[in-house]
């Protein structure tokens, strides 16, 4: 991307009327990710407000969640904040930490006791949550394909966790995000998404 | 009175009766004073409605709830006087019923039979004619106390003591005791008595408390037939639902509670217990609320007898339509958030939703604890937020996104370098050591080091190393 803006020539190309960039087609709305190298490389500068987002993991407690802190921060504390819902996660969520990164617990919703995909369809499809995130170690195609319409009945983006074998299965997921752990941080690596050459973003905690 | 209330008596009594042919114009009145006149529209008219004793033998509260619902068509201020009496409030009903004649004699149709009515200005002095047996109607202030004075002291229910008292020094009768000095009164025989003795005559306010019937819905359907099913039973109790909301609407009132209750011929009836989040009263929600509880339930025999009862009924907010799809600028906030969570409840069980909560303290595994969820307006929320204390600083360390419910003991071994090795793989401490050493006050006490460490594969564990004996490394979060 950087090569593209750093050349004069090819900017005053792409100011003409009838070029058009992949890029340029991202989703009407999205949420900062609260991470500066992440939102210059997601198509409309942040996660994705409609649709499942996908993140591939090799194992648990890479940086998954943290790297949707930022995010839920935001979401909760806005005015007309709707539910978070956390559908059976796989520890106790720590309400400490989540104060600490600035959400609201008074809008985080945990639950459990199984049925897990039925809590989250209904999640995403009543329209009472701003995102419902979940842990799903398999699932079959047709029951995201369920979730991915969810999602645009009730307006709000679903993550789904999975584990790195699943990158191989076909998903409707919108974005499919894969994470490695690099010293420090995070190396995001785009699977899937609409507009946007696959690259590799490092995310660093701080410290 | 609230405005509710008040609205509620209005429509008792409307539904009362009207008397059937308009009663002959009473004589003029003696003309009286303007102030007189003024004095009479806007001065209480109370009416005491006296049992004799022991007519309430089994269950007195009940029954005198009973007698006041009875009394509440004809005011909305009604007031229990236990054990045995009431008190009506009567100045507001007295042109609806035609006058205070008319008024009166339908009071005597509807209680004389088994309790004496009688009317005074002061909710005492009412109480004390009728406890005398005097039917009497008294509107005039000024001739109170004269009708007052022949009475017996023992008809205003003081303790025996002062009353004997009172009999040794000669006084047994209202106006013996108002003709004692008061201060002396007072002194010798409690300031509560001479309290009374002014509210009696009306020297001093004597509120009461306006009698407020707790309703509940209950209806019971036995069908032709036995139903093996429970979607038959969901058909069977559609019209009870039906009449609930009927029931509910009329009073402008909706329900938390809802109780199921499947009659079999042999087993003990199987309940079904709806818990709502708000107060509701549509029947084709309680019928898919019901429906989705009622689809885990299996029936052990076929039902013979549905009951339906409601729990307490509570105020019901408005609702309007939306104006916005749900999603859109916060459009459904309202009334979708409370429905949500009831739809997942009544599916998955009360227990399976949790919000979360921080308690006070500094022991991780007591620090974050579930909590009822609620649903918090935007503009309470803003209020919170602006009484949230946030000039205290969190403590300083990091804390992780994930807790362990109980901390799992590491097989940790040291190297020789003094670092600690788990599963061959060196774990490297990114920060701490911090110390959390407290709860000593209740047994519970922990005593710890932690430290923030990444394992080989690049996972951050919030882990710590017990500062007692064992020196055991133990793993409690993940940093997710």
């Amino acid at each position: 991307m950087t090569r593209i803006e750093s050349n004069p020539q090819l900017q005053q190309l792409l100011q003409h009327p009838a070029l058009w960039r992949g890029r340029s087609i991202a989703p009407h709305a999205t949420i900062a990710t609260g991470y500066a190298a992440l939102d210059a490389v997601l198509p409309g500068g942040g996660w994705p407000r409609l649709g499942l987002i996908e993140i591939l993991t090799a194992q648990q407690g890479l940086g998954e969640l943290q790297l949707w802190l930022p995010a839920l921060a935001q979401l909760t504390t806005q005015p007309e904040a709707r539910w978070c819902a956390f559908v059976d996660p796989p520890f106790e969520l720590f309400a400490p930490a989540f104060v600490m990164a600035g959400v609201q617990l008074d809008r985080l919703l945990v639950i459990r006791e199984g049925q897990s995909l039925w809590a989250m369809e209904q999640a995403l499809r009543s329209g009472a949550c701003d995102i419902a995130l979940t842990w799903l170690s398999r699932v079959s195609s047709p029951a995201l394909r369920r979730l991915a319409l969810a999602t645009e009945q009730g307006r709000a983006p679903g993550v789904v966790f999975r584990p790195a074998m699943a990158e191989h299965e076909s998903s409707p997921a919108a974005l499919r995000v894969g994470l490695a752990a690099v010293p420090g941080g995070v190396r995001l690596r785009i699977i899937k998404s609409r507009g946007v050459s696959r690259d590799l973003i490092d995310v660093c905690w701080a410290p | 009175m609230s405005r509710a209330q008040q609205t509620a008596g209005l429509f008792t009594a409307l539904q009362a009766p009207l008397p059937q042919s308009l009663p002959p114009r009473l004589p003029p009145a003696p003309p009286t004073s303007t102030a007189q006149r003024q004095r009479e529209r806007t001065a209480e008219l109370w009416a005491a409605v006296q049992w004799p004793p022991g007519q309430f033998a089994t269950d007195p509260p009940a029954q005198l709830a009973q007698q006041a619902l009875l009394a509440q068509r004809f005011t909305p201020r009604v007031s229990l006087e236990p054990p045995d009496a009431l008190l009506l409030e009567l100045r507001g009903s007295v042109r609806l019923f035609g006058g205070l004649q008319p008024l009166l004699a339908q009071l005597q149709s509807v209680f004389a039979a088994s309790a004496v009515v009688a009317l005074a200005p002061t909710p005492l002095a009412a109480l004390g004619f009728a406890r005398t047996g005097k039917s009497c109607c008294l509107t005039d202030t000024t001739r109170l106390v004269s009708r007052l004075a022949p009475l017996p002291l023992r008809c205003l229910r003081w303790p025996e003591a002062s009353l004997q008292r009172l009999a040794a020094v000669g006084v047994s009768t209202i106006g013996e005791a108002l003709r004692l000095p008061r201060a002396g009164f007072a002194q010798r025989f409690g300031a509560h008595l001479l309290q009374d003795l002014d509210r009696l005559l009306g020297r001093r306010a004597h509120p009461r408390i306006t009698f407020v019937a707790t309703e509940r819905f209950s209806s019971r359907c036995e069908p032709s037939f036995e139903l093996a099913d429970t979607a038959l039973v969901l058909r069977t109790i559609a019209p009870q639902l039906q009449q609930l909301e009927q029931f509910l609407l009329q009073r402008q009132r909706g329900i938390t509670a809802l109780l199921l209750r499947l009659v079999h011929r042999r087993q003990p009836p199987t309940q079904c217990v709806l818990r709502l989040a708000v107060p509701e009263h549509r029947a084709a929600r309680l019928a898919v609320l019901l429906q989705s509880k009622l689809q885990h339930v299996v029936l052990a025999e076929p039902v013979r007898r549905c009951e339906l009862r409601s729990g307490p009924l509570l105020a019901c907010a408005a609702d309007s339509t939306q104006l916005w799809q749900p999603g859109e600028h916060g459009g459904g906030a309202l009334t979708q958030m409370p429905a949500f969570l009831e739809s997942l409840r009544a599916r998955l069980g009360a227990a399976a939703v949790q919000g979360l909560r921080i308690a006070p303290g500094h022991r991780p595994e007591l620090l974050s604890c579930a909590t009822e969820p609620v649903w918090q307006s935007a503009s309470a929320r803003r209020v919170a937020a602006a009484v949230r204390d946030t000039s205290v600083p969190w403590p300083a360390g990091r804390r992780p996104l994930w807790l362990l419910p109980d901390p799992r003991q590491l097989p940790l071994t040291v190297d020789d370098s003094g670092h600690p090795l788990w599963q061959q793989l060196r774990l490297q401490l990114l920060a701490g050591p911090e110390r959390l050493e407290t709860g000593w006050w209740d047994g519970a006490d922990i005593c710890r080091d932690y430290y923030v460490a990444a394992d080989g594969q690049g996972a951050r564990l919030w882990i710590f190393r017990e500062r007692d004996a064992g020196r055991r490394w133990f793993l409690h979060g993940y940093f997710g």
